[in-house]
């Protein structure tokens, strides 16, 4: 059939590498390695020692076991925990100044730099490898009060906000990603929302992987003060390569009194070829703490990407009548993994969570939904509504639904429901029957199946996504 | 703590044993029982219900069960006419087929050889394993379908104190037979023990097997089930769990489906309070095309009560066709209760339709208060829903002497909170 023909066609679209000389910390997992990149990023010594207090801390720790999709063993001291591009040490003042090879690569992004730049109304927070190149629409945001800046530099320039936030919702002591992320992370975003700021727009960061053998290990911190709003954008796309590459990056979101903060996240990293070969590991720690009353954090996610896909958004709902909400797409084909799923943890009176999941299995991928609804003694009132859907296509694939569903109240009320299902035959033969061939209407079926979180999406993020749910999928049928 | 519960290499030579080998198996299994300890919540399967806590909170001690008393004012069931067999503490005492051919049925005490050399994970299992010298062993032979009901009268005499009791069961339906049991707990200790059960059942072609499991009263029993099913094709196992009144109570149910066209059923209404503790947990296999299973759990918790529910549905990618479906509904009626459920799916073949739904809240407040308007108070409006919402699983039993029975014993228990 024609499907070899996609499968030629349409093999990752991102895959590119970019030749720069790096700065490389020396290899290897140790203080040595931890002090290298503090010293590279000139920070205060209050950060060093929380590094290397998650450091000693890691030293006590174990990977975790209990995930479905197992993986090799990763050699921690063969890995580089620091590479920047070369010219950053003396960083370019404008734009006109960054290295041209850079912007080449933002530009096959897609990416809007230079002309693009008002036009799209996104501030990007462009970050190659580990250290940002450049923040456009600062101003704007600085009339505003707000901070957008790299982590770096907010250590820098707001230690008191970082000292305040960072590691508030996920300790040091988390767990064995978290704190190895917590000692060596080398770049990520800072946003803070003054309080009574809606963000005029939409704040957005590429990560992009590209030094080979570097994991990277970033760290966003977003707090949206008493009755601000925020929107960010999380998109990823990563070079071809052959050897796995561990991504363990944490985010962490603090949402104060009346504050809403909504974080997207379009994730398609390199997957691996057909054979299951290659491709990025993407352990991620994502967690917001609702702590104000009336607060909100809505996680949507579209993961199409990784050959690995390990993460829980998780919504910690301390203050009275706060809202969490997850909406996840998550696409596996060939061999590709995914575990993904939220914690809803309600601590506070009247609050609310709504979880809606869906999962497409293709290949020989597994797909797994895994999540905890834990409403607490005091969380009184509570209501959570959960809804995980599955689609299979084809009978070498998997998948599964984990959910915890722990209700210690009367007053509260959970549901959850869930499906496992097949395209429906009819469906596909009506689209075909309507001029459709079947890759389209595969995609049809599956941007319908899809909907509900598709909607969630920014403007932005909303073309991509869709044309993605599409091209992730081609060649699964037929 | 854990010192308190280990049990001592003696005790496996006090029980008659059939040869080396068997002994060096219980001797494995309880070294297991020893290292491991009653399984706490870090297991997975036990993460909802911390036996070691339990157990630490309630049990100064425990030893082993070696009294079998003969039994005294043991009266049978009047409603219905019956079969039975009788066990007192796990030990079979006497039968009763006077409603059967008689050469179709057969029943004998615990037997070695009627359990394979299984390698567990389970504490419990290997507790079971190390120790278990009682149980009954029954089959049904080919193409023979009981008259009447069987009862399994499972009495718990009063010496029991801080006692464990370990029984391994066994039943097995032939082709084309049919069988019908009650298994009726009667709790005569006014102190805690507990119960640690291993039953296998095996359905052959085209058999069929129905269960219900029920308390006579309330009681001060821990226990813990562990049943294994094996079902071949066209065969029907069903069973209804109304274990409501027991102070913690784990039901491990694991049915494999291994011919088509197989059919599996659990059912459960429990009514929980005063501190009680249960968790039904069930595995169901879907190894073959073409099967069917259902699970449908109703709780109502009341006072300190807790429920779980831990269900799983595997899918083999062979088994296209599958129709599962499994549903989980609580409803809260104290403050102080809680519900914890576990639904899990584990798919591999495409077509299937595989779904299931877990609730949890308290009784409806509009319909409260509609049954209030018509001059009903608060507490009757509340109990008249709650028997309304564990009665759609009883409306399921055919028999109507049975579902009285059954019925009543419910409603005695929801009446009486």
């Amino acid at each position: 059939m024609k499907n070899s023909n996609i499968n030629t066609n349409q093999e990752y679209k991102y895959g590119f590498t970019t030749d720069i000389e790096n700065v490389r910390a020396p290899k290897g997992l140790n203080e040595n390695s931890i002090k290298f990149i503090s010293k590279m990023k000139k920070e205060p010594k209050w950060m060093l020692d929380w590094r290397l207090k998650a450091f000693n801390r890691l030293k006590n720790l174990k990977e975790p076991n209990w995930q479905k999709p197992k993986y090799p063993k990763i050699n921690y001291q063969d890995l580089y925990y620091y590479s920047a591009p070369k010219s950053a040490s003396n960083k370019p003042k404008s734009l006109d100044e960054v290295d041209p090879k850079l912007i080449e690569t933002y530009k096959k992004l897609g990416i809007p730099l230079q002309e693009q730049k008002r036009l799209s109304g996104v501030a990007v927070d462009a970050v190659f490898d580990s250290v940002s190149v450049a923040t456009t629409y600062k101003e704007e945001l600085t009339k505003k009060g707000i901070i957008f800046c790299s982590i770096s530099e907010a250590i820098r320039e707001h230690p008191e906000l970082v000292k305040k936030y960072l590691g508030s919702v996920i300790p040091l002591t988390d767990h064995y990603f978290a704190t190895l992320n917590s000692a060596v992370f080398t770049d990520g975003s800072f946003v803070y929302i003054p309080p009574k700021v809606k963000c005029p727009m939409e704040l957005s960061t590429y990560f992009r992987i590209n030094a080979s053998e570097t994991g990277q290990f970033e760290r966003t911190l977003i707090i949206a003060d008493k009755g601000s709003y925020v929107s960010y954008l999380e998109g990823c796309t990563a070079p071809m390569r052959d050897e796995n590459q561990l991504h363990a990056a944490n985010v962490e979101l603090v949402a104060l009194d009346d504050a809403e903060i909504k974080y997207s996240t379009v994730q398609n990293w390199y997957p691996g070829d057909k054979d299951g070969i290659g491709g990025i590991y993407n352990f991620v720690t994502k967690r917001g703490a609702c702590r104000g009353r009336n607060s909100k954090i809505s996680w949507t996610q579209v993961e199409t990407g990784s050959a690995i896909t390990w993460k829980y958004p998780s919504c910690i709902l301390q203050g009275d009548n706060s809202v969490g909400e997850f909406y996840s797409i998550a696409i596996t084909n060939n061999h590709q993994k995914a575990d993904t799923g939220t914690k809803m943890i309600h601590l506070g009176k009247n609050t609310k969570s709504k979880i809606i999941s869906k999962g497409i299995s293709a290949g020989q991928a597994d797909n797994t939904y895994r999540g905890l609804v834990d409403i607490g003694k005091k969380a009184l009132n509570s209501r959570n509504y959960t809804q995980c859907d599955s689609l299979l296509m084809g009978n070498k694939c998997g998948a599964h639904t984990v959910p915890y569903i722990k209700n210690k109240n009367s007053t509260s009320t959970v549901e959850h429901e869930a499906t496992t299902s097949k395209i429906n035959d009819e469906q596909l033969y009506y689209c075909n029957q309507r001029g459709l061939n079947q890759e389209e209407a595969v995609s049809l079926i599956v941007n319908g199946f899809c909907k509900e979180v598709l909607q969630q999406l920014p403007m932005e993020f909303a073309v991509e996504a869709q044309k993605l749910v599409g091209i992730s999928l081609e060649g699964s049928v037929g | 703590m854990i010192e308190n519960f280990k049990i001592s290499l003696k005790e496996i030579d006090k029980i008659n044993l059939i040869n080396q080998e068997d002994k060096n198996y219980r001797i494995e299994n309880l070294e297991f029982f020893n290292k491991k300890g009653f399984p706490t919540k870090k297991e997975e399967d036990w993460k909802f219900s911390d036996l070691r806590e339990i157990f630490s909170k309630n049990f100064k001690k425990i030893d082993i069960n070696d009294a079998y008393p003969e039994e005294n004012n043991f009266r049978l069931i009047q409603e219905f006419d019956h079969n039975y067999i009788l066990l007192i503490n796990g030990r079979l005492i006497r039968s009763d087929f006077k409603f059967e051919d008689k050469n179709k049925i057969k029943i004998t005490g615990y037997k070695e050889e009627n359990f394979l050399r299984e390698k567990s994970n389970n504490p419990l299992i290997c507790l079971n394993n190390a120790l278990s010298n009682e149980g009954y062993n029954l089959v049904v032979e080919k193409d023979y379908k009981f008259e009447k009901v069987l009862v399994i009268y499972n009495l718990f005499n009063e010496d029991l104190s801080e006692k464990i009791l370990n029984n391994k069961n066994k039943i097995i339906v032939n082709k084309n037979s049919e069988l019908h049991t009650i298994e009726y707990t009667i709790n005569r200790s006014k102190n805690k023990f507990f119960n640690n059960t291993y039953e296998n059942v095996i359905l052959y072609e085209n058999a069929k097997f129905k269960n219900i499991c029920i308390q006579a009263g309330r009681s001060e029993g821990y226990f813990h089930k562990f049943l294994n099913g094996s079902i071949k094709s066209d065969s029907k196992y069903s069973s209804f769990i109304f274990s409501s009144g027991l102070k913690f109570n784990k039901q491990d149910i694991q049915i494999d489906l291994e011919g088509k066209n197989s059919d599996c059923e659990i059912k459960s209404a429990l009514f929980l309070n005063k501190e009680d503790h249960q968790e039904i947990k069930t595995i169901v296999n879907h190894l073959v095309p073409n099967c069917k299973s259902f699970q449908k759990i109703k709780s109502v918790l009341d006072s300190n009560a807790k429920g779980v529910y831990q269900g799983k549905i595997f899918v083999k990618d062979i088994a296209q066709k599958t129709n599962a479906y499994q549903l989980s509904k609580a409803l809260l009626i104290s403050e102080n209760s809680e519900f914890d459920s576990k639904p899990e799916l584990e798919i591999y073949a495409d077509d299937v339709k595989c779904s299931h739904g877990s609730t949890s809240g308290n009784v409806d407040e509009n319909s409260v208060h509609y049954l209030m308007t018509r001059g009903l108070t608060k507490k009757e409006a509340t109990q008249l829903l709650i028997n309304g919402f564990l009665k759609e699983i009883i409306s399921e039993i055919k028999s109507d002497t049975i579902k009285k029975f059954v019925e009543n014993k419910l409603e005695f228990q929801v009446y009486g909170y």
